[in-house]
């Protein structure tokens, strides 16, 4: 099920490629943080650890301009496919190819400091990004216009409200004019108001031709958006079709039980 | 290496923020602000002149240049280890969430502690008049040792801050190792007190060639010769291949770690 040939945009070139993608991760219980520890390891000759696959043999392409989504339990690898294709993680196997720059909302304003004041963090946020500096002091404008926070703009930010902090970020990750945007589960928070101003720049993204990514939880959300949807499901891809069969198989996992008695 | 140069340059800009968020965020609250840049070593420097003009007397004429022209390197050598050895660590968040090169938070540590030795040269420079000991114009040879301590301390950075990121120990290993590579330098006491014999213990030290260039260039009006230069670019550059190897070849494990 993992071919893209189902898919609506056949044909346009692929802008992200994963083939045979695995992530694990080793957990180690107890695992030795300190030097005392790591003798003591070694002299017993024991280290417990398991490995556990996060990202199982995935293997997907993204055309250019399809917005897809990928839905799935919690735990379901959703969040550590986004890092992979951000670039946070190097996958344990397989190859991933992104051909195009990306603006990973996947925890807004991980990059803020909450000292600096918002204008400074949004240099130091868009540097962190990759971006220069010649291209955020251009963009200042508009993100403080979309941010909508008034004068705190020039006040540090852990003086902000969480939804002040929440439209900076989103209004910083997206002026910056990436080809792929990676959303995750960030439009939860915030009011509806926030909330319509987000999906709005979406869709202008979609318009615009740009390749998104959207992990959500909101079956509504990603029936109303999403041409294309991935299920995961403990690492792996259950289904990569239309959102419809998606979300219906989605729903029977959620509630096996229901659906038995329909 | 040619990766170091490379990808410093193209993350020029994001370390040199990161380094001044570093500096405006040490000093943010204070009434004096980055005043304090400049006073911490001006007061520290007026507390030595004290205590060795009056109170300890050293057969060493002007005491507080002699040491004041290598304890400056020294603390931007063991400040930028100190700030560097957790960069990686305190920064793991950002590590978890957003894919950027780890190389600049070592580099930034070094880079902030570097503006921070420069300013202090200005108080130093102050001083010297004012103790009435002679403004050579040595001084101008300063850029040469300020290089070769910068190479050296940078690889050193680097592998602390790797260090430091699977065993949290480092951190506390390092303070002591700081504190014995201090009194095992000639900084408070100069080489030639040590019994002849033993020299060649103390230039086994990779630090001392270049605080030797501070020294002479500083106190004693003199360039160091070549042979010492050298040695202390050879120091630099083994400690900087050894370091960026092992930051390299483990920087894509962070993530898993802090």
């Amino acid at each position: 099920m993992s071919s893209t040939s189902n898919s609506p945009a056949f044909g346009r070139a692929p802008i992200i490629r994963l083939q045979k993608v695995t992530q694990r991760f080793r957990v180690i219980q107890e695992r030795p943080d300190t030097l005392r520890e790591l003798f003591s390891k070694l002299f017993r000759g024991q280290t417990s650890y398991h490995d556990f696959e996060a990202v199982r043999n995935v293997s997907f392409e993204v055309p250019a301009g399809q917005m897809m989504g990928i839905i799935g339990r919690n735990g379901s690898g959703k969040s550590t496919l986004l890092k992979i294709i951000a670039g946070v993680y190097r996958p344990t196997n397989g190859v991933v190819q992104v051909n195009g720059s990306i603006a990973p909302l996947i925890e807004l304003g991980a990059g803020f400091h909450h000292e600096l004041t918002g204008r400074e963090n949004i240099l130091l946020n868009g540097l962190l990004m990759g971006y220069s500096k010649r291209d955020m002091l251009e963009r200042q404008q508009r993100i403080i216009e979309f941010a909508d926070i008034g004068d705190f703009i020039d006040a540090p930010v852990k003086q902000y409200s969480s939804g002040m902090y929440m439209r900076l970020a989103f209004a910083v990750a997206t002026e910056v004019d990436p080809k792929i945007l990676l959303v995750d589960e960030i439009l939860a928070v915030g009011d509806a108001g926030f909330r319509e101003k987000c999906f709005e720049r979406i869709r202008k993204f979609r318009a615009a031709g740009k390749t998104i990514l959207f992990v959500s939880h909101s079956m509504t959300d990603v029936q109303e958006h999403c041409e294309r949807v991935l299920l995961l499901d403990q690492g792996s891809i259950l289904i990569d079709g239309r959102p419809e069969e998606a979300i219906t198989l989605y729903k029977s996992l959620l509630t096996p039980e229901l659906v038995a008695t329909q | 290496m040619i990766d170091l140069i490379r990808n410093s340059y193209r993350y020029r800009e994001l370390i040199w923020a990161l380094a001044l968020k570093e500096l405006k965020i040490r000093y943010k609250r204070s009434v004096l602000g980055f005043m304090w840049a400049l006073l911490n070593p001006a007061l520290l420097m007026l507390v030595l002149t004290l205590v060795f003009s009056s109170i300890m007397r050293f057969p060493i004429p002007h005491y507080a240049i002699f040491l004041l022209s290598v304890l400056l390197p020294w603390t931007f050598f063991a400040q930028s280890l100190s700030y560097a050895v957790e960069s990686i660590v305190t920064n793991g968040d950002l590590i978890k969430k957003i894919a950027v090169p780890k190389l600049v938070f070592p580099m930034a540590a070094l880079i902030s502690n570097l503006i921070n030795l420069l300013l202090s040269l200005i108080p130093l420079a102050i001083l010297v008049p004012l103790l009435r000991h002679p403004f050579y114009w040595t001084w101008v040879y300063l850029p040469v040792p300020l290089l070769a301590l910068a190479i050296f301390t940078l690889g050193m950075t680097f592998f602390f801050a790797v260090a430091n990121v699977f065993y949290r120990d480092v951190a506390h290993i390092l303070q002591i190792v700081l504190s014995a590579w201090f009194y095992l330098t000639p900084i408070i006491y100069p080489l030639d007190l040590m019994p002849a014999k033993y020299h060649w213990l103390f230039k086994l030290n990779p630090l001392i060639y270049v605080i030797n260039g501070f020294r002479l260039s500083v106190y004693y009006g003199q360039l160091p010769r070549a042979q010492s230069i050298l040695a202390s670019f050879v120091c630099g550059f083994i400690s900087l291949l050894i370091g960026f190897s092992i930051f390299r070849r483990y920087q894509d494990s962070f993530v898993f770690y802090v």
